[in-house]
């Protein structure tokens, strides 16, 4: 392959990755120079006297830490596996809660948002149980159900779903009057109005509240495995480090947690583009 | 166009190749920590006649990561189980004990668990709905696991307060707390109405001081108590190894007392097993109760020790560091506040025998004292109501005529104690627990709510 040195438009040389630099950096200084600052206070705030809490250094001066944080493949079964698998596994646990959470709130907002009846009974409900916190709803779910996994999964499902199903209500609520009465003057057909005017126009507000409920249902995930106890995952991962005060150990987890957390908004975002561009 | 695709491709190339780099450095286990100790081999299986062989080889015990289970652990991973038939015992690591007492009236059927390691009398509690909001679910008592283990610790503030084994002189100054310091004297411990709840309280009143009235304890988690007492809003923690080294270590503050001290080789904590699956697997039960005593003897020989350490110190179980649970293991306790070290290996937490009798077989005197002390203190009122109604729950709950076939099945005859009380016990401040007469326990002491 030949590698020869392409001119750009002022016509000095350059390579690839300074271009890219280049063309980027006004996207990327802001939130370089922000994690900078950020970090490098947090360490500096660390070494104050009287301060207890490790700065981020610690992630490689702690020698345990550092295993994890070079290794997050490794795994010795058991419990004793690297942060990747414990992400993973914790990640499918989200996937179940999740996904039951879509297809409940898509489903149920659509039918509250068409009844206007179902909706004046049914919303202070909705209200009233979306405050209720992850943690509150164990002991709830693991009567109600008398089943360890079924309990995790609907600690996380009852979390996420409330953003979904509020969101979707109002998103069917608020079809402009105007398409309302195009189906009326069309004679539109159930099915037809469904695809063809309620869930398009619905749509931003649906994909908005999947992904406030995303983020919920990843800030589940430490209320819901402390439930199963004994498994591989990040949330045990974190009670573990907690109940033995690894300090350095949990901030490692919860930059994990974060960027995983991340990932997803982004994820759900760039499906909503698939699927409804330009909205 | 085509400078961006190059540009493209060299970069994903370099990103792939710079990730291949990261992958292969960090694929693969870390390397082993140094100065591990040579294993000795696992336990081989036995031949099993008709009459031993278990009718399941699955089990699910629950334990938490504290000293007290190490015999279920070295069971389970030095193959003593197996060698019983128990091929499919699962050691399930909970997250505090309101999981554990969750997760065995779920059962095992349900992701939970069938028994394992408890405080007591957290067994006749949850045979009784006691703690379980009505929902009875008969357990038996099959074995003590261990003796001693824990103490009591006092935040650094406290220091030179005279705050020891016996605090009768010490007792106003806990007692003066709310004029001096406008709050009460704050004690910690992780459950209530259990093991570490009776010893802080036992503690507290021999030296006068009356642990419902005169100060506040509660239940917090270990990690929050240590950090109460660094920044001096916890005062007192009733703990267990390896707490006691760390707070020294770190310098947190002392220990007033070992549990070793208060009343030496005390019952600690137990085996219990939900009736249903005992009832359906006695065979399995005794079986599995062979292979804990097996680990329970092998725990109490000092050489073993050190690989006891290294087998519980991993991540899969207590996810402490070895150079941590060594001390403990040892007998080996700084107490802190001009006290004098303790060096003694029958101080610390000891699985199969001590000086007084048994270590592993469960009492029903033991059994007893718990209760005792729980009409002592007046939890649960309404269901313990007298002595008479206690002997009931124990002659239902404990099961030492299995612990007694399995330990003549496996010949250790010799450590099989002759009768189900090991007679009077003596507490450090003189007073002593007769099993024949225990309202004349209760007569003896001064601070109690009955």
């Amino acid at each position: 392959m030949t590698t020869t040195v392409k001119l750009n438009k002022n016509g000095t040389k350059n390579n690839p990755v300074l271009a890219l630099w280049e063309k980027h950096k006004n996207d990327l200084i802001p939130p370089l120079v922000g994690v900078i600052g950020f970090l490098l206070l947090w360490e500096m705030t660390s070494h104050l006297p009287g301060m207890r809490l490790p700065g981020p250094s610690s992630l490689f001066t702690d020698e345990r830490t550092r295993i994890l944080l070079l290794y997050p493949f490794y795994d010795r079964g058991g419990l004793d596996k690297g942060l990747f698998w414990q992400t993973m596994a914790s990640l499918g646990r989200v996937a179940q809660g999740y996904s039951l959470a879509a297809i409940v709130g898509i489903s149920v907002g659509i039918l509250v948002g068409t009844q206007p009846f179902l909706d004046k009974a049914l919303d202070p409900i909705f209200q009233f149980l979306r405050m209720v916190a992850p943690l509150a709803w164990v002991p709830i779910a693991l009567v109600a159900l008398q089943q360890n996994h079924p309990a995790a999964i609907f600690v996380i499902f009852i979390t996420s779903v409330w953003p979904i199903l509020i969101n979707t209500t109002e998103g069917v609520k608020q079809i402009p009057q105007d398409y309302i009465n195009v189906q009326k003057v069309l004679q539109l057909s159930k099915t037809k109005f469904f695809f063809k005017i309620l869930l398009p126009s619905a749509l931003p507000y649906i994909f908005t509240g999947l992904r406030i409920g995303i983020g919920l249902a990843w800030l589940a995930i430490i209320a819901a495995e402390i439930v199963m106890s004994g498994i591989v995952g990040i949330g045990f991962f974190i009670w573990d480090a907690y109940q033995q005060n690894y300090i350095s150990e949990i901030i490692l987890a919860v930059i994990y947690i974060g960027a995983i957390g991340l990932i997803l908004d982004r994820a759900i975002a760039y499906l909503q583009k698939l699927i409804a561009p330009g909205q | 166009m085509s400078a961006f695709s190059r540009r493209r491709f060299l970069t994903t190339a370099g990103t792939s190749a710079l990730a291949a780099v990261f992958l292969k450095g960090c694929l693969g286990n870390p390397p082993e920590p140094g100065g591990q100790t040579g294993s000795t081999p696992v336990a081989s299986p036995i031949a099993l006649s008709p009459e031993m062989t278990p009718e399941t080889t699955k089990i699910k015990l629950g334990y938490i990561p504290i000293v007290e289970s190490a015999p279920l652990i070295v069971a389970f991973q030095k193959g003593f189980f197996a060698k019983y038939g128990m091929t499919e015992v699962e050691v399930s690591k909970q997250a505090n004990w309101a999981s554990a007492r969750d997760n065995v009236v779920i059962g095992s059927g349900g992701g939970g668990i069938d028994g394992g390691q408890w405080q007591m009398p957290m067994p006749h509690l949850i045979t009784e709905g006691i703690i379980t909001s009505g929902n009875k679910v008969p357990m038996y008592v099959l074995a003590q696991l261990n003796t001693q283990g824990n103490g009591v610790a006092i935040a650094k503030m406290h220091a030179g307060k005279g705050l020891h084994l016996d605090i009768t002189n010490a007792a106003d100054y806990i007692k003066s707390f709310p004029s001096n310091s406008g709050r009460k004297f704050k004690a910690a411990h992780t459950f209530p109405n259990v093991n570490q709840d009776f010893w802080i309280r036992y503690w507290f009143a021999a030296g006068g001081v009356d642990p419902d009235n005169d100060i506040d304890l509660l239940a917090v988690p270990p990690a929050e108590t240590v950090q109460g007492m660094r920044n001096g809003t916890m005062d007192a923690f009733s703990t267990g190894d390896p707490w006691p080294y760390r707070i020294l270590s770190e310098d947190i503050g002392h220990m007033a007392a070992l549990t070793a001290q208060i009343w030496p080789f005390h019952p600690e904590e137990y085996l219990a097993i939900r009736a249903d699956w005992v009832d359906k697997n006695p065979k399995a039960t005794k079986a599995l109760l062979k292979g804990l005593m097996e680990a329970q003897k092998w725990c109490d020989d000092p050489n073993n020790r050190p690989e006891l350490i290294s087998i519980v110190s991993g991540r899969n179980f207590f996810n402490i560091p070895a150079d941590i649970l060594k001390p403990p293991f040892a007998g080996s306790y700084e107490m802190g506040d001009g006290q004098a070290a303790i060096n003694d290996f029958k101080k610390g937490p000891l699985y199969w025998k001590d000086d007084i009798g048994s270590v592993s077989y469960p009492y029903k005197s033991h059994d007893l004292w718990f209760l005792v002390e729980s009409i002592r203190w007046g939890f649960h009122p309404g269901y313990l109501k007298d002595i008479d109604s206690v002997q009931q729950i124990i002659d239902k709950v404990n099961r030492e005529d299995l612990w007694r076939e399995a330990a003549t099945e496996a010949g250790f005859t010799a450590d099989i104690p002759e009768g189900t009380s090991r007679g009077i016990e003596t507490f450090f401040d003189g007073k002593t627990f007769d099993p024949n007469n225990p309202e004349a326990y209760l007569n003896s002491l001064t601070i109690k709510r009955i």
